[in-house]
């Protein structure tokens, strides 16, 4: 249904994270050997040295490691509206990575350590993930 | 040259960075300014880590008779350039492709996540960082030369605006134009230069195994300043002294939180006592740890670590004006450039 929404440009090795965002899913490079997740993507095991990578599809479901309320329009940074919240996610079945991402559907006086969260995924204009709390999730599950 | 009495036709040696200096005023330029035939040009790591490391590099040319005056240099344009320093991580390819898609381009944004996390374990912290913009505005004042030139009270520390929660416009460095220079050459050749010559007791530089992409947001807890407990360990022992011998500190305070940080992982306390620390007052001029007595880089201007120097050597000479401190006989520069650390120490 979509274009493959990856940049010509982008290292190779990066490319698996795009490919399963577009298919709808999150996925992180694993070591077959030793079998540690790591991030970013490497060609070759940060931890074993082993080229034995798989990109595993997870759960997605993440908690909130840190966050900042950006309210500065930084030099060189497309037009956004301010203030937004970047986050660090971890993942339960991805320890190892933690991901950088856009807090969504909440306030930033909500936030807290270990906040359970779920992804938004979006196609357009590329493909990105941002997280929202799981409470905000399943309100509009019912909805 | 001129504050060295050296003639500039002497140097032919020309010592920098490895990272941001040659793609921008590279040795070669420098070397033709100042009309001097090089033998010998090199550089280590970026920035302020490169800064103090600068010394390791011109020493071993003096010591291998590769050179016999060495020139090292460091200088920004980030205060007029279009993207100032948050350009420079657009080098990264994982931070252009999976964390500026979010926003997440600037330093303020990367330490912020690490002052989240701090705060969240030691709440104290927040009036840490208020003491630190206040102190070194007080430090800045006392110089004729620093670009901040209104004074930040807690009142107007407090009412600066917010950049990336929780750090405010006075938690962040200043972005500044400028550069800065020293001449290194033997102990026979210093002593009829103009001026009394400080000593390099030591130079070191540590760096982890983790690359720039990773440290912001992969590295342990985030609390932890890569490479500053190992630098400071080698410099401490090349140098043959204690903590408790430093007169002061010029730490490289690119924000109030990483200042913090640096004072624990240099070992002045312990982890997760850095705020206590700053708050006891440990750090003020009159304290057992004076730290950047010209108002660092939250206050006198952002070059990167060149102006810690300068103004280390300043206070060891005893040209520090307003600010002298009282007979300051050892002290030391750090530059933290994530994962680099570099520590220097000059003596008397």
């Amino acid at each position: 249904m979509t274009e493959a929404p990856v940049n010509g440009t982008m290292a190779q090795e990066f490319r698996p994270f795009f490919e399963a965002l577009a298919g709808g899913c999150i996925s992180f490079p694993r070591c077959d050997t030793c079998g540690r997740f790591h991030w970013y993507p490497r060609y070759w095991c940060p931890y074993c040295g082993s080229v034995a990578i798989q990109w595993r599809k997870i759960d997605g479901r993440g908690t909130l490691y840190s966050w900042t309320t950006v309210h500065h329009a930084f030099s060189g940074d497309p037009p956004r509206p301010l203030p937004y919240i970047v986050g660090l996610v971890e993942f339960a079945d991805a320890p190892g990575v933690r991901l950088i991402t856009n807090i969504v559907g909440t306030d930033p006086a909500r936030l807290f350590e270990n906040m359970p969260l779920a992804p938004v995924i979006s196609l357009t204009p590329q493909p990105t993930v941002a997280f929202e709390p799981v409470e905000t999730a399943s309100e509009v599950a019912h909805s | 040259m001129d504050d060295a009495g050296i003639r500039p036709s002497e140097v032919d040696g020309v010592v920098s960075d490895a990272g941001i200096m040659p793609n921008t005023v590279p040795a070669e330029f420098v070397a033709a300014h100042l009309g001097a035939n090089r033998r010998f040009s090199c550089g280590s790591s970026f920035g302020g880590a490169g800064i103090c490391a600068a010394p390791m590099l011109a020493e071993a040319a003096l010591a291998g008779g590769h050179a016999s005056v060495v020139v090292c240099y460091f200088g920004v344009d980030w205060g007029s350039a279009p993207s100032g320093p948050y350009g420079f991580h657009d080098a990264y390819p994982a931070k252009r492709t999976f964390e500026k898609p979010y926003g997440f381009i600037a330093q303020p944004s990367y330490f912020a996540l690490w002052a989240r996390r701090y705060l969240n374990r030691h709440p104290e912290a927040l009036a840490a960082f208020a003491e630190l913009a206040v102190l070194h505005s007080e430090n800045a004042q006392k110089t004729t030369r620093s670009q901040l030139r209104n004074p930040t009270t807690l009142e107007s520390y407090y009412n600066s605006p917010v950049v990336s929660d929780p750090l405010r416009v006075r938690d962040c460095c200043l972005i500044s134009d400028g550069a800065g220079a020293f001449v290194m050459t033997s102990r026979s050749r210093a002593r009829d230069c103009r001026k009394r010559p400080v000593h390099v007791l030591a130079s070191a530089l540590a760096a982890p195994p983790i690359t720039g992409d990773d440290v912001f947001t992969q590295n342990g807890n985030l609390t932890e300043l890569p490479g500053a407990s190992e630098a400071m360990t080698a410099a401490l022992s090349m140098a043959n002294i204690d903590r408790s011998d430093l007169d002061f500190a010029q730490i490289y305070d690119c924000f109030t939180i990483s200042c913090v940080l640096q004072l624990e992982g240099l070992g002045f306390c312990g982890e997760g006592e850095g705020a206590s620390y700053v708050l006891d007052g440990h750090v003020r001029r009159n304290g057992r740890l004076p730290i950047n007595t010209h108002g660092g880089l939250l206050a006198y201007s952002y070059r990167l670590g060149i102006e810690h120097v300068v103004e280390a050597v300043r206070q060891l000479r005893g040209e520090a004006g307003a600010g002298q401190l009282d007979d300051p006989q050892v002290g030391i520069v750090t530059g933290l450039s994530m994962p680099d650390y570099g520590v220097m120490v000059l003596g008397r």
